[in-house]
C-alpha cells in the first residue's frame, strides 16, 4: 500500500475509500495477534509429563516442581522476547492477567498444601480442577468463545467427580481428562484457528 | 445553505488515518505492528508518526522487549476527539452514504 501524504482527496469517492480504509484498519486493530494456543497444549503437556514422572520414574517428588518450573520458565522467556508486531488490547490484558491470577494461586495453593501435606487429597486435586475451569470460563466470557467455555466445563465436571473420587487411580484418571481434553486438545484446537486467522489476508487500500 | 465542515488535515491523509483507525482498538501498538497492518515503509511512516505527535494525537514511548529496542504508540484523549470530530464531519459531508 503506497499511502502518500499528498494524497488528500474529498470528492465523494475518496470519502467513501476513508470511511473503507477506517473500517478495514479498525477491525485489524481489534484482531488480536497474542497466540495462546502453545500455552495450552504445552501446559497440559506438562501436566502429563508431571503425573507420569510421579507414577513412574524414580524421584516422584521432583515431578511437579520441576515440570512447574520449566512451564513457568518457557512463559518467561517467551513473554520476555515479545515479538515484533505486538499491539495490546483491554480484552488480551484481562484474559493474561485471569490466568497470570489462576497461576500463581495454583502454585501457591499447591506448595503450600503438599508442605502442610493435604496433597494427595482428592478434594486437594478437585481445589486445582476447580481453579483452571474458572480461568477458562473467565476467559470464555470475556472472548464471547463457546469451545473455551466447553473446556472450563470439562475441568468443572473432573473437579466434581474428584469430590466423589475414592482411590488415587480415579484422582489421577479425572486429572489426566481434564488435562487432555482441557488442555491439550483445547490448544491444538486454538493453534489451528490461530494459524487460520494469520493466514487470512489484509486488505490494503492503495 | 448550512455551511460544510472541513476535514482535520492532519488525520485526513491515508496512512495518518489508517493509523489512527489501528490504534481506537488498541491500548497501545509498536512501530512494526503499524507498519504490518499499514504496508508502509519505515521512512514514510515514522514521517507520519511525527506529524500525529505533533498534532497531540498519538504519544510515543520507547522501552526494550527482551533485547530489543521497541517503540509504542498510543492514541491520546485529544486524538480521540479529533478522530470523533473527523468522522462527525466525514458523516456530514456523505449525508445517508454512511
Amino acid at each position: 500500500m503506497a499511502h502518500s501524504d499528498q494524497d488528500e482527496g474529498s470528492t465523494r469517492n475518496d470519502l467513501l475509500q476513508r470511511v473503507a480504509l477506517m473500517e478495514t484498519m479498525m477491525a485489524e486493530g481489534r484482531r488480536t495477534t497474542t497466540r495462546y494456543g502453545w500455552l495450552f497444549l504445552m501446559w497440559g503437556l506438562l501436566y502429563f509429563v508431571g503425573m507420569g514422572w510421579t507414577l513412574l520414574l524414580p524421584m516422584p517428588n521432583l515431578a511437579w516442581p520441576v515440570c512447574i518450573s520449566v512451564g513457568i520458565a518457557l512463559v518467561v522467556v517467551r513473554s520476555w522476547q515479545k515479538r515484533e508486531g505486538a499491539s495490546q488490547t483491554v480484552r488480551s490484558r484481562s484474559v493474561e492477567a485471569v490466568w497470570e491470577g489462576m497461576g500463581i494461586a495454583a502454585v501457591l495453593f499447591t506448595v503450600g498444601g503438599v508442605l502442610g501435606g493435604h496433597g494427595g487429597q482428592p478434594i486437594f486435586i478437585a481445589a486445582i480442577l476447580f481453579m483452571v475451569g474458572m480461568a477458562h470460563g473467565i476467559s470464555a466470557l470475556i472472548l464471547r468463545w463457546g469451545m473455551q467455555g466447553v473446556a472450563a466445563g470439562v475441568w468443572w465436571v473432573c473437579g466434581v467427580g474428584a469430590c466423589f473420587a475414592t482411590t488415587s487411580q480415579e484422582i489421577v484418571g479425572l486429572f489426566l481428562t481434564a488435562s487432555l481434553f482441557g488442555m491439550v486438545l483445547f490448544g491444538l484446537y486454538a493453534m489451528v484457528l490461530e494459524r487460520r486467522h494469520s493466514a487470512a489476508p489484509v486488505q490494503h487500500h492503495a | 445553505m448550512p455551511e460544510l465542515p472541513e476535514l482535520d488535515p492532519v488525520i485526513h491523509g491515508k496512512l495518518r488515518l489508517a493509523v489512527l483507525s489501528l490504534l481506537i482498538g488498541v491500548e497501545k501498538a509498536d512501530f512494526a505492528w503499524l507498519k504490518e497492518k499499514t504496508g508502509s515503509t519505515d521512512g514514510n511512516l515514522g514521517a507520519q508518526m511525527l506529524k500525529l505527535e505533533e498534532a497531540g494525537y498519538v504519544a510515543m514511548e520507547k522501552r526494550f522487549a527482551g533485547r530489543k529496542p521497541q517503540t509504542l504508540y498510543r492514541m491520546t484523549p485529544s486524538g480521540r476527539k479529533a478522530m470523533a470530530a473527523y468522522v462527525a464531519a466525514l458523516k456530514t459531508l456523505l449525508g445517508g452514504a454512511l
